[in-house]
């Protein structure tokens, strides 16, 4: 769907990317990640054609990207802003018209996606009456009215309450299932986990991985396991032996427990099982995958200015 | 298109459409009417104690002025206070020196209008002639006021004797020039703060993945030019409209040549002199308006100029919006820029006063400064044979409006999207050469 290959860009002294490549899959949603000022959201402004490259190329759909292709995209810019003055339904129409819509094309999508959000009520109101959240509603709405093929959202879940953040990633989903294809710009890794496919992580104007989501977190597992169960923490302990070490453990309460562990030697998770079974209540047991967050600062550890990253 | 659908739809725009030019009228309105009434009436007590003016000062009654006399000395409070001296707006003491010293007094109990004072002292001092030409020689009065006529000395252009380049009509194109200041001065901040807010609302993300930055600035400049334009018309269409109707229902007389000249006023009619200078004052006003302006002409040119005028301003107005950091950022560089619009109504004004010189043969091909100083020239009038003036004048505009567009859209396309930061002119000048 989208190949972006070997851009680079600087501004004056500060290169804001260099050679970053990264290839989105249609009907996908790819997770664009990487702490504050990594350079995201100027290859978003360059895919977008906001911003001029100085090197490298883009295709759209196997083709050189052009200008027609703008109309194909919907996006959410992360410093996003309305017209003030203008009611709902108005700003609806305009930016709808300019993403190339007709006018009866514009009328019938604005009553679907009105309806569906739940802002019908507001369409005469102006922005300046609404409040944030609404505002942002109004945003999202205005991003997807036209169906783009392409989607790209610039941290879309900032300033949302948890239902329309929610709502949104319900949207988001469908759109893929449709065969839209979404690139998502966050710091909120739990939503990448939820609904990436895949996901490129940019650190420093550079890309420092690229993948599916779960590989990303396969590639970074520290053979970790978690071992829920019922019965007396030192039967537990007694009942391994040498081949597991025992990580650290959370205490739940009415004798159950949660213990992280590390296998030594060749021991492996059924070994673990055999040994445990008959001497404690095994609730469930599971290899522990990093998160995208332990991913995320694992990536970017170099740097300092992690902290922003959630 | 949005832009020009936005201030179309407000109320402000409306009623500054409408008000604007019947303000314009009624100042017009107030003009004429100052020119042509004089309605106040008075009574006035005449205390003429040794009969000097033998109870008489005007051969005909003058309707607004009712002259009754008393021979006796009559002290202020006692006029000021008496019961039967109530009825009188004043009192004219003649006292029995004036014929020599010339000094006189008029006690009022409301302050009359000049009107009024030039009158009564005219009347006064027209009587007091009678009589010293009637003891002094042997004149009749009507020779008299024949030797006594004042001289009207007019000065005249001898290569425009009949006056079309008078100092008036050079008065009318800088009207129209100011007017065009104005306009561009409103509009252009309507650009430069809508440029800032889309910049600190950042909707212009948003807008500039769908369209180029140089879109956005021609979209903007043409959709409040056309408002600006628009509203423009529409006060060009009402003063007209009420001029003409003005012409024809309120100041019928106002044209009729009989009306007009000075010269069908005898000579002995008493107020005569002080009608002549009104006449004379007033008609020159409605002539000016009515008969020396050609309107449809410079609404032309004015319209060429005021387009051409209002690309090169309206740019630079969207090029400093675009490259301000914040809202209040701008403030700082609205004062250069009132100093330059000021700077081009000097230069009309210098003009007015100084067609021939030096600097104003500059000011008139300089873009910042020629569609003010184009007006008065054209109100003016050209020398024969020398039009191509214009012309060069407006293509130099013209161009110079190209060559700042393009600036504009490059300081524009850079600078849009850079927030926050102080504006600085280093600023402008990298955002300028970076391509």
């Amino acid at each position: 769907m989208l190949d972006v290959k070997d851009i680079s860009k600087s501004f004056y002294r500060k290169e804001a990317l260099k050679d970053v490549s990264i290839h989105v899959n249609k009907g996908e949603i790819f997770g664009l990640l990487g702490p504050n000022g990594a350079g995201k959201t100027t290859l978003i402004r360059i895919i977008n054609r906001i911003v001029e490259q100085d090197s490298g190329v883009i295709r759209f759909n196997g083709d050189l990207m052009t200008e027609k292709n703008l109309l194909e995209i919907g996006y959410l810019p992360e410093e996003r802003g309305l017209y003030r003055s203008m009611t709902v339904e108005a700003h609806a129409i305009f930016l709808g018209r300019l993403k190339g819509l007709s006018k009866h094309d514009v009328k019938t999508k604005i009553d679907y996606w009105f309806d569906r959000f739940g802002i019908n009520e507001w369409r005469k109101k102006r922005i300046e009456e609404l409040s944030k959240g609404m505002a942002q509603k109004v945003q999202f709405i205005c991003t997807i009215l036209h169906e783009p093929k392409l989607l790209i959202l610039d941290e879309p879940f900032s300033g949302f309450d948890p239902v329309n953040v929610e709502l949104i990633k319900q949207t988001l989903i469908e759109m893929r299932a449709d065969g839209r294809t979404i690139i998502l710009s966050t710091h909120n890794m739990k939503s990448v986990e939820e609904i990436c496919d895949r996901a490129a992580l940019i650190n420093n104007a550079v890309k420092v991985a690229e993948g599916r989501v779960s590989t990303l977190q396969e590639e970074r597992k520290m053979g970790l396991y978690s071992v829920r169960f019922r019965g007396s923490m030192i039967a537990f302990v007694n009942a391994l032996w040498t081949g597991f070490e025992v990580v650290d453990k959370d205490i739940l309460g009415d004798d159950r427990f949660v213990v992280r562990l590390r296998m030594r030697n060749e021991s492996s998770f059924e070994d673990l099982l055999k040994v445990l079974i008959g001497q404690v209540q095994i609730e469930a047991a599971w290899e522990v995958l990093p998160s995208m967050q332990d991913v995320f600062m694992d990536l970017v550890k170099p740097r300092e200015e992690v902290s922003d990253a959630e | 298109m949005r832009e020009f659908k936005e201030r179309i739809g407000t109320r402000s725009f409306v009623l500054f459409s409408l008000l604007g030019p019947i303000l314009v009228l009624a100042v017009i309105y107030l003009l004429f009417t100052m020119g042509g009434s004089h309605k106040q009436e008075w009574k006035v007590l005449v205390s003429d104690s040794k009969g000097i003016l033998e109870n008489r000062i005007m051969l005909d009654e003058d309707v607004s002025i009712q002259y009754d006399f008393v021979d006796a000395v009559l002290e202020i409070e006692d006029f000021r206070d008496g019961k039967r001296y109530q009825k009188y707006d004043a009192m004219l003491d003649v006292n029995e020196k004036v014929i020599s010293n010339k000094t006189a007094f008029v006690f009022y109990r409301n302050e009359p209008s000049v009107r009024m004072q030039t009158m009564v002292k005219y009347q006064y001092e027209r009587r007091l002639e009678e009589i010293m030409v009637e003891e002094t020689s042997n004149l009749s009065i009507k020779d008299y006021l024949k030797i006594k006529q004042p001289l009207n000395v007019s000065f005249k252009n001898v290569y425009d004797p009949n006056d079309e380049a008078s100092d008036l009509r050079g008065w009318v194109g800088f009207t129209y020039g100011t007017m065009i200041f104005a306009f561009i001065f409103l509009f252009g901040m309507t650009i430069l703060r809508s440029v800032s807010k889309e910049k600190s609302s950042r909707i212009v993300e948003v807008v500039l993945a769908s369209v180029k930055p140089n879109q956005m600035l021609t979209g903007k400049l043409i959709g409040i030019g056309l408002s600006a334009f628009i509203q423009f018309f529409i006060w060009i269409v009402v003063i007209g409209l009420g001029l003409y109707l003005m012409r024809e229902t309120l100041f019928p007389d106002m044209l009729d040549p009989a009306n007009m000249s000075a010269a069908n006023l005898s000579v002995g009619d008493e107020s005569y002199q002080e009608r002549y200078f009104t006449v004379k004052e007033y008609n020159e006003f409605v002539n000016l308006i009515y008969e020396r302006i050609q309107f449809f002409a410079q609404t032309g040119y004015f319209i060429m100029f005021f387009l051409a005028g209002y690309m090169f301003y309206g740019a630079l107005f969207a090029a400093v919006g675009a490259t301000m950091g914040s809202e209040s950022d701008g403030q700082q560089f609205i004062i250069p820029l009132i100093f330059l619009l000021c700077f081009a109504l000097f230069a009309g004004y210098n003009f007015m006063n100084n067609p021939e010189s030096d600097l104003s043969a500059v000011l008139h091909y300089l873009p910042f400064t020629s569609p003010v100083v184009v007006m008065v020239k054209l109100a003016q009038g050209y020398e024969p044979g020398h039009a191509y003036e214009l012309w060069l004048a407006f293509i130099i505009l013209l161009i110079s409006s190209f060559i700042m567009l393009a600036i504009a859209s490059r300081l524009y396309k850079n600078g849009i999207l850079q927030f926050g930061h102080r504006l600085r002119l280093r600023h402008m000048l990298k955002w300028l050469r970076k391509t």
